[in-house]
């Protein structure tokens, strides 16, 4: 009788599951394998472009009629008919303009940004190809490659914002405004007239209007610590030193100057080496420093991070953000996506406002792209078009540009749908109910919470890691929240949340990204709640810790031990090396067997990863940031392995 | 002031560079006719010559000297002209001007030509139009297939009749063995006409047609064509490379694994691998990253006189002994150098250390050596280093507009528009200024340095380009045309508006000066002869001047034709409204300007 009930129970549960009655950890392992991935739920498509058009899409435009407008970093806009079917027609609508980096639409006419000019394209005989190229507005460049020019975003009096990138000086560690307005945001009327907006931005790619209010995302270098979403208010100061050369402009809105800020945190020592050329200053693994909100403290214009995207987890390079219309994409509507050049993945936020700040979750949402992706426009299918291009960065994805969409398959995946910061903890909401006794376990849940230091040094690895007690859960009814009371928590901290023991409920799928990053800028007020009305069961195992192992038997273990893949993958993962490099192909970094062919020692490696060369690969353009925090037992178990790819 | 072909055009040179030559040239002496045989009753040394672009075949003289004239019509033929000393292997350069319609031809040893002639506005050059490699004739040939192996220019990169053109021509003569055997045919190394290369390394089977003879020698006169037209030359500046290379035989290699930093410490241990080589070459698969390698071989030289060594490598440091004497160093970083030694007729040690010291760099060296009537020639193995980028370039089939920086000179202009036509001429517009910096004839652009990697946002003209100075306002308010043109936009008032594309694509400008509304339209002129220029106020004004040009010297020709800048192009206004230009000096320059009312239409014939 047993066995018969064994067999009939087996054809719904797992067989382990049985054989691993009460093992919670083993349920959780072998359901994480079983469990849909993304691609389960979203599907990329490739949109068909006529061989010979390069894309590289710089920007892309949904039009009224349906219609898509695509801008080129070759100078060039199509529109595309029917974009979303098989048979997209391709249309050349302007040419030889200089670098376009964004497309917008306004009462019948296309606006671009290209390096040098606010651009309006009008086609008045209607033979399908603009016949005005006319300037709205023209600012000064020096003819250096790095001073890109982004947008325009609309703004909802119909006048429009660009933003624009740094000068890149040869010593590219020490970003300059040479000419009025690199690093600013600009307001730009219809009749050209120009007024200076925010200041402090270093690689402002990610221009977005979201609900008529401008943002945008920064990219990790010298004094960014990682990219993250930042409001762009009238008079703000978004971080980057550079810009506040021109704040002394009788037109400017701020009057913050670069030696205010060097006074709360000065720019790193100039440093030469021995045959006397300035050389990348780098990061000082232990020493004092601060953050950007202890900097705001002294600085009150400085704009800090709404949502930080953790660097090397959700992107190295991002790039435009969009809110998720309302009937697209089932339970994330309303929300923001933000896409990434270098990883060629978009994440999903969640944002919103306490006390006046927005504040919010981010997670992975979907990787795979075929390239970097810079620029995303809905369709009118409620699918989602990705404007591809890594020309000059390289990014992971086994193709220099692209234009695909992405297409949701109606299901609705198990996922966080939001997390809301609650006063003493979170509450995060799930897409379906979850199985109640995990989700009533508090070992399923895992928070620690880091920051960024605010240097001018190239980025910033994660400092003051701690862990963040989780002392009660409170699971709604039906199931759909659960609300935890979480110790320590620190005000502006990333709030990694972790839940890797929460199984849907019925099927004991895992979470699709079990993940999320909560920025912490405010802890609401309000009702507390009682640990005797919540749940405090702990089980004894707990779920896959992604603590480090800081076991010296361990470390001593790995001298001497080949490392396998599999035992690796891991590490790569957690230390986030997988978003820029893979063992056989050349991604953002260089591939792991290219590396292992220069022979390095277990112990350069070791040293490499925490203070990388980038002078050594002088193909790839995108310079390995510092990371101190992979622990150096997991550093040198990568750095075996590493070694054993020599061949 | 003349605009720098050169620096322009480095761009365009390839592998084969114009290094410094250890002979000195020398200049053909134009006081007189002595240099030449016989000289035919058509030529002349005269002071000045004339053509304009208008009248066929005229070409004025004015006495004087420096300038080798060929005046032939109806009822004065002509008759080429040939010199006295007899050449091999040479560099020949000189400018020449031809008169309308002219044809005209430099036979290297009287007997290969490079042809000359006004092939002004031709888009499809053949190898009878400027620059060509003339065709070699067989009478015993069907008609129509008697002319074989003429080879046209790369690009048509003429300029006007009337105007001086430059032509660069490096030749090798044919070899011969002892009997007297031809071993190795003529070959035109490089033609470069308006220093725009347009023949490369072109074998010549043999004499082209109406050669002096149908031998082939080993030394023959220099012979310029003037039966066929009136044509003048002046700066005739002839190089001989007559001698015999020298040769690096019995080459051994050693190579030492390790890093050697300092100087040579490594020759304690024994080499990781060695053995002979024919080729001095770093593509020896089996090398570590870091390593160093020995060459020693024997240099002989055949002909004495001061070697001229130029040695590049990549990743680390190199020396070169010759003889044993330190002829150059490299030290790490320093990527290339050279070093001159001079060394009678025999057999000389030869020691040359590559030290490889940076891991990531591609093992590459060269070296080469230019020597008395010697060319420089590589001594190394060619195919080393890293691969070279595929070049990007835009072609203008139909008319084509591409905005890009363009450096004019040492000025980077960087609202800068390219406007290219299938009629192979093409101007940049600076939209800063209203001002065209420059025009030329040709392909369009070469955009590699712009799309490869991030780019450097910077498009080169591919043909032969007329650059005009530094980008200032087209238009200035003056109070009276001999107040200064101002150094800057302040006060002006100025604002682009951008462009409007009309019916076949062309942009015509429009910008804000002065509270005064500017259109600015430029079309190419028939015949691919240069481009004209309308710009019309939407006010009329009494006060606005439009700034023409600014050039070393300006010549009035006729009414309202104008020769600038030591003839290199013409100016021709078309519609003035009345006005007459004004020509004034200008920091050592001519500058010409024209009060504009409400519109002025001009050329520029090139």
């Amino acid at each position: 009788m047993i066995i018969s009930i064994i067999g009939a129970i087996s054809k719904k549960l797992n067989l382990f599951f049985l054989l691993a009655a009460g093992m919670v950890f083993s349920t959780a392992v072998l359901s994480q394998a079983e469990s849909p991935k993304e691609e389960d739920y979203f599907k990329i498509i490739k949109v068909p472009a006529p061989q010979g058009i390069i894309l590289e899409v710089g920007g892309i435009c949904a039009l009224p009629n349906g219609d898509l407008g695509i801008a080129t970093r070759r100078g060039d806009v199509y529109i595309i008919e029917n974009p979303t079917t098989s048979h997209p027609y391709y249309r050349k609508f302007a040419t030889g303009m200089h670098e376009v980096l964004g497309l917008a639409y306004k009462d019948g006419a296309l606006y671009c940004a290209q390096r040098g000019e606010l651009t309006k394209l009008m086609d008045l005989n209607m033979d399908g190809k603009a016949d005005v190229y006319e300037t709205i507005y023209a600012w000064p460049i020096t003819g250096n490659y790095h001073e890109y020019s982004y947008g325009p975003k609309v703004a909802a009096d119909g006048s429009f914002f660009v933003t624009l990138n740094c000068t890149c000086p040869p010593f590219w560690w020490h970003m300059q405004s040479a000419v009025p307005w690199r690093g600013w945001a600009l307001n730009i009327k219809e009749n050209g007239e120009m007024t200076p907006w925010a200041s402090g931005m270093r690689s402002p790619c990610g221009i977005s209007m979201i609900d008529d209010e401008l943002f945008y995302t920064d990219n990790q270098g010298d004094w960014v610590g990682s990219g993250s979403i930042m409001p762009v208010r009238k008079g703000a100061f978004m971080g980057h030193p550079a810009s506040l050369v021109w704040s002394g402009m009788p037109n400017s809105p701020l009057k913050l100057t670069r030696e205010q800020v060097y006074a709360i945190e000065p720019p790193p020592p100039v440093i030469f080496n021995k045959d006397g050329q300035e050389v990348q200053p780098r990061n000082e693994d232990a020493g004092k420093f601060i953050t950007e909100f202890e900097a705001k403290k002294s600085i009150p214009e400085l704009q800090l991070p709404a949502v930080w995207l953790p660097h090397g987890i959700l992107g190295v390079s991002n790039s435009e953000i969009v809110k998720i219309p309302e009937g697209v994409f089932g339970p994330f509507q309303g929300q923001l996506l933000v896409c990434d050049q270098g990883q060629s993945m978009i994440d999903r936020v969640f944002m919103e406002k306490v006390n006046g700040e927005y504040q919010g979750a981010a997670w992975a949402f979907r990787s795979g792209f075929q390239s970097g992706i810079v620029r995303l426009a809905w369709g009118t299918d409620g699918s989602l078009f990705t404007g591809e291009t890594n020309r000059g960065w390289g990014s992971a994805g086994n193709a220099s540009e692209g234009l695909q969409r992405l297409v949701w398959y109606n299901e609705v995946p198990f996922e966080m749908r939001a997390i809301r910061a609650m006063p003493d903890g979170f509450e995060i909401e799930f897409t379906k109910p979850v199985n109640k006794k995990n989700a009533e376990d508090l070992a399923s849940y895992s928070v620690e919470s880091f920051i960024y230091k605010y240097q001018g040094v190239y980025g910033s690895p994660p400092v003051n890691p701690e862990k963040c007690p989780v002392k009660g859960v409170l699971v709604s009814k039906d199931g759909m929240k659960a609300r935890i009371i979480v110790d320590h928590l620190r005000r502006y901290y990333i709030h990694t949340i972790t839940l890797n023991g929460i199984l849907e409920e019925g099927t004991s799928y895992s979470l699709v990204h079990p993940t999320a990053y909560y920025t912490l800028n405010n802890i609401p007020d309000g009702m507390k709640l009682s640990l005797s009305g919540v749940s405090t069961h702990r089980s004894s195992v707990g779920m896959k810790s992604n603590a480090t192992s800081k076991n010296p038997s361990a470390r001593s273990a790995a001298l001497n031990k080949s490392v396998t893949y599999d035992e690796v993958k891991p590490l790569l993962q957690k230390n986030t090396c997988l978003s820029c490099h893979n063992a056989d192909t050349k991604q953002v970094g260089p591939s792991y067997k290219e590396i292992a062919k220069r022979k390095y020692s277990i112990t350069e490696l070791v040293q490499l990863i925490h203070h990388p060369q980038p002078g050594h690969w002088p193909d790839y353009s995108t310079p390995m940031p510092a990371m101190p925090q992979v622990p150096p037992a997991d550093a040198r178990k990568i750095a075996i392995w590493i070694q054993s790819l020599q061949k | 002031m003349k605009p720098d072909y050169l620096k322009i055009c480095i761009l365009c040179i390839g592998f084969t560079q114009w290094i410094l030559q250890l002979q000195a040239q020398d200049k053909i002496p134009l006081t007189g006719l002595g240099f030449f045989q016989d000289p035919p009753s058509s030529w002349s040394i005269v002071g000045d010559v004339n053509s304009g672009f208008e009248d066929k075949a005229v070409l004025s003289l004015s006495t004087g000297t420096g300038i080798l004239a060929n005046l032939t019509d109806m009822s004065h033929p002509g008759h080429d002209i040939l010199t006295k000393q007899l050449y091999g292997g040479m560099d020949i350069e000189l400018d020449y001007l031809m008169a309308p319609g002219s044809n005209s031809g430099i036979y290297l040893q009287g007997r290969y030509e490079v042809q000359l002639r006004d092939s002004w506005g031709t888009v499809l050059p053949t190898s009878a139009d400027n620059g060509g490699i003339y065709e070699r004739w067989n009478e015993n040939k069907p008609d129509g297939q008697k002319g074989y192996d003429g080879h046209a220019p790369r690009q048509n990169v003429s300029r006007a009749p009337g105007t001086w053109q430059h032509m660069k021509i490096s030749f090798q003569a044919p070899r011969f063995n002892g009997a007297g055997q031809k071993t190795g045919n003529a070959r035109m190394l490089r033609v470069e006409l308006n220093g725009v290369p347009v023949q490369e390394n072109i074998e010549l089977s043999g004499p082209t047609r109406g050669a002096l003879g149908n031998d082939e020698v080993p030394r023959g006169p220099l012979r310029l064509q003037g039966d066929h037209g009136s044509v003048a030359f002046r700066n005739i500046k002839i190089t001989s490379f007559d001698n015999l290379p020298p040769a690096l035989v019995n080459l051994k290699y050693a190579v030492y694994k390790g890093k050697y930093e300092e100087e040579i410490k490594f020759l304690s241990v024994p080499p990781e691998s060695s053995g002979t080589t024919e080729i001095l070459s770093t593509n020896i698969t089996r090398f570590p990253t870091e390593f160093l390698i020995q060459y020693k071989g024997v240099l002989q030289i055949k002909s004495p006189g001061s070697y001229h060594f130029s040695m590049n490598l990549s990743g680390g440091r190199g020396s070169l002994k010759i003889n044993n004497q330190g002829v150059i160093f490299l030290g790490q970083g320093s990527g290339r150098g050279s070093g001159n030694i001079t060394l009678p007729v025999g057999e000389f040690p030869f020691d040359l250390i590559y030290s490889k010291l940076v891991v990531w760099d591609q093992p590459m060296i060269g070296v080469e050596v230019a020597g008395p009537g010697i060319r420089s020639f590589k001594l190394s193995d060619a195919n080393v280093g890293a691969d070279h980028e595929d070049p990007i370039l835009v072609s203008a089939d139909v008319n084509t507009l591409l905005r890009s920086f363009s450096d004019i000179d040492t000025f980077k202009v960087t609202h800068a528009v390219n406007v290219g036509s299938p009629m192979k001429v093409h101007y940049t517009y600076d939209l800063d200024k209203g001002m065209i910096v420059q025009v030329w004839r040709g392909d369009f652009l070469d955009v590699s340095s712009m799309w490869h990697g991030r780019g450097d946002g910077t498009a080169h003209p591919q043909g032969v380009v007329l650059q005009f100075g530094r980008p200032l306002l087209a238009i200035n308010d003056l109070g009276s045309s001999g107040m200064q043109w101002s150094s800057d936009t302040s006060g002006s008032g100025f604002r682009p508006k951008g462009y409007i594309m009309d019916e076949t694509d062309r942009p015509a400008f429009q910008y804000f000066i002065y509270r005064n509304r500017v259109k600015d339209k430029t079309t190419v002129l028939p015949n691919s002869k240069g481009i004209q220029r309308e710009i019309s106020l939407e006010k009329s004004t009494d006060h606005l001047y439009l700034r023409l040009a600014t050039a070393k010297n300006i010549e009035t020709l006729s009414n309202g034709v104008y020769l600038l800048d030591d003839k290199t192009y013409y100016l021709r206004m078309d519609d003035t409204g009345q006005e007459k230009p004004v020509i004034r000096a200008v920091d050592g320059q001519m500058e010409i300007i024209v009060q504009i009312h409400q519109s002025v239409r001009y050329s520029i014939l090139f």
